[in-house]
């Protein structure tokens, strides 16, 4: 509990060098918010910088961003004026939490299998062909799977919608896109890691006893099996919920991954700076929670 | 019981390390060759390899000269894998892209390799203030906006391929280096470390013969995934102009174009696909090969 | 403990042989399944290539394009967000849906005076904003001095500086200085600088619609949003998703809401344009607008009877930096421009998508003498940049072409890359960049030979000629010339139209002759438009005011059956 407690107190420092750090990065990069192929009056120009603040010096608006942020106010988004950060950030956010948790549970349920399998029957065909499979989820990029499940599921077979986010059938092919390279991450983390835990000495001493093999597989090699996958879930997982950019490109969906590079493109401060922050918050969490699985999975993890 | 084994055949005794290595390296590479699937894989890698790599002095057409009245037509006998849209050959681009993707795969994760298991390992290692704090670093590079690094990349330094690597190795080693992190919190917890530390053995020792080698499943696997990884990011840094400039061309990069026009060109995806799906699948088998040949409990048998 | 060996490691050697070969079967299977479904794509033999029969409800379906930045029609400044806002506003006038002409809209009638510069507008008294108030010519006379107020980031104010006393205010100046005056609720004066012929085409365009004065004082900022917008156009704003939709329902207090068809629109924010395709294809939109169809596709789907093509106000062009040299010798740029084989580019890169173009001012223009173009001769482009100093490209530093993401940028820049290497010998580079810091260096003239394009805003000539004004922010590329600065002024001071478009036809030979943009291609529209779409014309702008819009369920019992019904619907159904 204290440890916990230690952990959560450590996110304000992190957060505090993050949204530093960015501020000033946003800043180097050249042009700002308000460019457009068509050149502006200057006196909008200037009216438009004098609204945002942005004629002040750089410390002025850093100091003025991190008095505003401490009340969770993100301020206006530059691209969208009528609209705060906040706003939008949260209006994206469960849409993109509820698609990241699809592909992950879909990640976990076909990749946990597949890798185990792998791991039991080593060098067959059983491992061999559906390690062969999920591999594919890697090795075909998201933006050539997507186009392809849309073609096969919405345009020929007519089974789902093409796009646009709604009832539950407009969610399964943007999942399932989202799921596939997790899938080839989980299932060779998870085959890795099972190899390596069912040479082990307490796994051999299970056998030794005469333990049937399915439960020996569930109660004891699956937990120090799964400790990459947990590693790389933290991480994972943090990227998921927040959204992918190229999936909700091809499936019009209205989630906050878009934001972290068109923001970016924009010159978005405000923006990106709410999404960055987003990200962080997951992240801190997540990477919190795998250290709490780690010492579950794993009696000798001590958390310190 | 190959823990006991362990701190034994690495002990104090510099000589005996030594010649016991060698023959760990060669036990290792014996019981890889006895893997077909490693070995085909293996041999496919290095054809591929070599293919690439001699592209120039192949009887191949330019992979940059332009036949637009020819424009994007399917597999025939003069040019086997179609034409791009410029009426490029398609197969002469795909040898050619090769070498860019090859290299920046093996280099991208080689830094993320080195970097990310060191990192993780040293962490993971001793734990408490030294893991908080380094931790606490992974998180906040995780999570600076990527895109206005590559923008900044792009704007302030030359548009070389070294760029191309800081830009990849930026990211890449941070997964890796928690994943190292994780394993190592829980091995250090096991008797032999716990005995070459009361043996004395230096921690760097300590880290990197003992920990690490015990380690190396997963971070071979996942080194093993790093490589597609950086392979379709380099596409989209060289869609957003670092990295290869036009009119060259990776695998990468010539899939993200191919996969515009699938619905009428689909050769244009498919083959750089192929070449590039071939690849992960040979790194893939002799990933797990290496993982297999090098584990520890295998040894001595 | 070897009993667990043997079990883990059973099958190893049975089962190792023959993987190999299970593999690369499965794959080549794959493959083929792929390929099977990918190319029997491309043998599409129906005529139509989306949906044929009407959907329920008379709710047209479009694809909008990217997430419109704002609602606030004297803000914005992109094609998305005007579309919305011409659906639930409406100006003085409004275009015709076929010629774009200005017909009545909140005006029913409007004249100009003797003098040429004092226009008077008649306001109808029955057109209401949706909260019941009656819209007044102290509306318009609010709106438009609004985009004026100096606080005001209005992006397209400068198009109100024809205004008298206009720039004046918004630079300072005093507001009774703005020649805009409502002389009761029902008339609204307006006084230009100078007589300028294409005003009344202004006047439809967003900037100059209506805004509700009480509205925006009690909301501020966040006065568009659909809780609180108040509009006076056809339709109205019912709910809104940024990055999903926008939901418009028709106004039924609208003053000519009789002859509105359509009860409602949604507009689908999505910038992906494979998606927009695949939603027309699925038949969940009726209308795909121009511009959001990959070039590449068009080979394929021109066939296709819902696809429409036409003339469209745009240029497609390279701006020189005609500061440094050996860009400062207008023989090189003119050996850059006669370089470049537009017909190749147009043909072969952009299938016909676009039209080959030696001019600046783009095709369409039935009253303007357009001046000789710029040809493809690479004889004469080997000659000239010789007679500069560089016979066969020796000496000629490493050229540079910077163009802004996109794979249509880049694929003429390779084209063209290829041309001056093969007929001037010259080594070029293609830099890259994404779209600020593209514009952050075209703006500095910190570049070389740089991609660009202009789009024109209302229909006249001048909207693209004002940009090769000396100094105008528009002009980037450093070039400048007293003799075309003086045409130009001259033409907006004369009163007859074919006198006028010879001056300006004469200010463009002269670019021409001095090339600081090299001109590739003029653009065309390329749409999709269901067969049961009516009221919609392919226009110069792209403009289709919806309230002309209407679904014709003439067909619906035949084209139920078979698709050969189908086709007898459309050809049947092409009435009007």
């Amino acid at each position: 509990m204290k440890f916990v407690l230690r952990r959560l107190l450590a996110m304000i420092p992190t957060l505090w060098a993050i949204i530093t750090i960015t501020f000033f990065i946003m800043r180097l990069a050249p042009g700002g918010p308000f460019l457009s192929e068509r050149e502006m009056p200057a006196e909008a120009r200037a009216a438009l910088n004098a609204q945002y603040g942005l004629d002040q010096p750089l410390l002025v608006q850093y100091g003025r961003y991190m008095a505003n942020v401490v009340r969770f106010d993100f301020g206006p988004s530059y691209k969208f004026p009528s609209r705060s950060v906040r706003e939008i950030v949260l209006s994206a956010l469960p849409v993109s939490l509820e698609l990241g948790i699809y592909a992950m549970l879909l990640a976990l349920a076909v990749g946990i299998p597949i890798g185990t399998v792998a791991a039991l029957k080593q060098n067959t065909a059983w491992d061999y062909g559906p390690m062969s499979v999920a591999m594919l989820g890697v090795s075909i990029p998201n933006f050539v799977l997507g186009p392809l499940l849309i073609f096969v599921f919405a345009l020929t077979l007519r089974w789902l919608p093409p796009a646009l986010w709604g009832p539950p059938e407009n969610k399964i092919l943007p999942a399932v896109t989202l799921a596939a390279i997790y899938v080839a991450y989980v299932a060779r983390l998870t085959r890795g890691g099972m190899l390596e835990v069912t040479r082990a000495d307490f796994i051999r001493t299970a056998h030794a006893k005469g333990l049937p093999e399915p439960l020996i597989v569930r109660r004891h090699a699956l937990r120090g099996g799964l400790l990459p996958v947990v590693s790389f879930l933290g991480p994972a997982m943090a990227r998921a919920v927040t959204g992918s950019i190229v999936v909700e490109k091809i499936f019009a969906v209205p989630g906050v991954g878009q934001y972290f590079v068109n923001g970016a493109f924009n010159r978005d401060y405000t923006l990106v700076m709410g999404v960055v922050i987003f990200y962080a918050g997951f992240l801190i969490v997540f990477n919190l929670l795998v250290d709490l699985v780690y010492a579950l999975l794993d009696p000798r993890v001590k958390l310190e | 019981m190959s823990a006991s084994d362990e701190t034994m055949h690495s002990g104090p005794a510099g000589e005996a390390v030594l010649e016991k290595g060698t023959s760990l390296w060669r036990d290792a590479w014996r019981r890889l060759l006895r893997n077909r699937m490693a070995v085909a894989s293996g041999i496919l890698l290095v054809l591929i390899g070599v293919v690439t790599l001699l592209s120039p002095v192949l009887p191949l057409h330019d992979p940059e000269a332009q036949n637009l009245e020819l424009g994007a037509t399917g597999p025939s006998l003069a040019h086997p894998f179609g034409t791009d849209v410029l009426g490029r050959d398609l197969l002469a681009r795909v040898i050619d892209g090769g070498r860019v993707s090859i290299l920046v795969g093996l280099v991208a994760t080689l830094v993320s390799f080195i970097v990310g298991v060191s990192y993780g390992a040293i962490a993971g290692y001793f734990g408490g203030r030294v893991d908080n704090v380094m931790m606490r670093i992974v998180d906040v590079l995780y999570s600076l906006p990527y895109m206005f690094l590559v923008i900044l990349l792009m704007v302030y330094f030359s548009r070389s391929i070294i760029m191309l690597f800081v830009a990849l190795g930026l990211v890449q080693w941070l997964t890796m280096a928690r994943i190292v992190r994780g394993q190592v919190l829980s091995i250090k917890q096991q008797e032999f470390v716990e005995a070459a530390r009361s043996m004395g053995t230096r921690n760097a020792d300590i880290i990197f013969r003992h920990v690490v080698p015990n380690a190396l499943g997963p971070i071979i696997v996942y080194a093993t995934l790093t490589v597609p990884a950086v392979m379709l990011q380099e596409a989209f840094l060289s869609f957003l102009g670092l990295g290869v400039q036009p009119p060259a061309a990776s695998w990468g990069t010539l899939v993200n174009e191919g996969a515009r026009v699938i619905a009428f060109f689909p050769w244009l995806a498919l083959f750089p696909g192929f070449a590039l799906a071939m690849t992960l699948f040979c790194l893939n088998f002799l990933g797990d090969g290496l993982r297999d040949a090098l584990d520890p409990h295998l040894r001595h048998e | 403990m070897k009993g667990a060996e043997t079990t883990f490691a059973a099958g190893t050697r049975r089962g190792s042989r023959r993987a190999p070969l299970v593999f690369v079967a499965v794959v080549l299977a794959l493959a083929a399944v792929v390929w099977r479904l990918v190319v029997s794509s491309g043998e599409v033999s129906q005529r139509y290539f989306g949906r044929v029969t009407p959907p329920e409800g008379d709710v047209l379906r479009y694809a909008n394009g990217a997430e419109p930045e704002t609602l606030d029609p004297g803000h914005m400044s992109g094609q998305p967000d005007g579309r919305i806002a011409r659906a639930i506003f409406e100006g003085l006038l409004i275009p015709h849906p076929q010629t774009l002409k200005p017909i009545p809209g909140v005006a029913e009638r409007w004249e100009l005076a003797e003098d040429l510069v004092t226009y008077t507008f008649h306001l109808r008294d029955d057109a209401r904003w949706t909260n019941g108030d009656t819209v007044t010519a102290r509306d318009f006379e609010w709106s438009w001095k609004r985009v004026l107020h100096p606080d005001t980031p209005a992006r397209y104010a400068d198009l109100f500086y024809l205004i008298r006393g206009a720039r004046e205010y918004k630079q300072g100046g005093p507001e009774s200085g703005v020649a805009i005056r409502a002389l009761d609720d029902h008339t609204l004066q307006v006084v230009l600088e100078a007589p300028t012929p294409y005003f009344i085409e202004l006047v439809m365009f967003y900037p100059f619609l209506p805004v509700h004065r009480a509205t925006l004082e009690a909301h501020g900022d966040r006065w568009t949003h659909p809780e609180n917008i108040v509009t006076n156009g056809p339709f109205r704003l019912a709910h809104h998703r940024q990055n999903d939709r926008f939901v418009l329902d028709k106004f039924a207090d609208y003053w000519d809401a009789e002859n509105v068809r359509l009860d409602g629109i949604v507009a689908y924010s999505m910038d992906d344009l494979t998606t927009m395709i695949n939603m027309y294809r699925a038949g969940l939109t009726d209308w795909n607008p121009s511009g959001y169809l990959p070039a590449e596709f068009v080979p394929y789907v021109q066939h296709y009877e819902d696809y429409r093509a036409g003339a469209f106000l745009g240029s497609y062009y390279y701006s020189v930096s005609v500061g440094n040299p050996p860009f400062d010798d207008k023989r090189v740029r003119q050996a850059l421009a006669y370089a470049i084989d537009r017909e190749r580019i147009t043909q072969f890169v952009m299938h016909n998508s676009v039209a080959p173009w030696g001019r600046f001012v783009p095709d369409g223009f039935a009253d303007y003498p357009y001046p000789q173009p710029v040809t493809f001769d690479p004889e004469r482009a080997r000659r000239l940049l010789a007679e500069a100093g560089y016979p066969n490209g020796e000496g000629f530093p490493t050229l540079e072409i910077l163009f802004n993401t996109s794979e249509d940028h880049k694929k003429i820049a390779e084209a063209i890359q290829a041309m001056w290497k093969t007929h001037l010998g010259l080594d070029v580079a293609l830099t890259n960049m994404e779209w600020a810091s593209y514009l952050r260096k075209s703006r500095a003239l910190d570049y070389q030979v740089a991609r660009r394009s202009w789009i024109g805003d209302y229909l006249d000539p001048n909207t693209f000629l004002a940009c090769l004004k000396t100094g105008d922010g528009n002009n980037r590329t450093g070039w400048g010339n007293p003799r075309y600065d003086a045409l130009l002024a001259e033409a907006s001071r004369e009163r007859d139209t074919e006198r006028r478009m010879r001056l300006l036809a004469e200010a463009e030979a002269i670019a021409l002759d001095e090339m600081p943009y090299l001109p590739i291609y003029s653009y065309r529209t390329r749409e999709f438009v269901a067969p049961y779409v009516r009221g919609w014309y392919p226009t110069m702008l792209d403009t289709h005011p919806f309230k002309f819009i209407w679904f014709d369920r003439g067909g619906l019992r035949q084209t139920r059956a078979t698709t050969g019904a189908a086709q007898r619907h459309a050809s049947g159904g092409g009435r009007r």
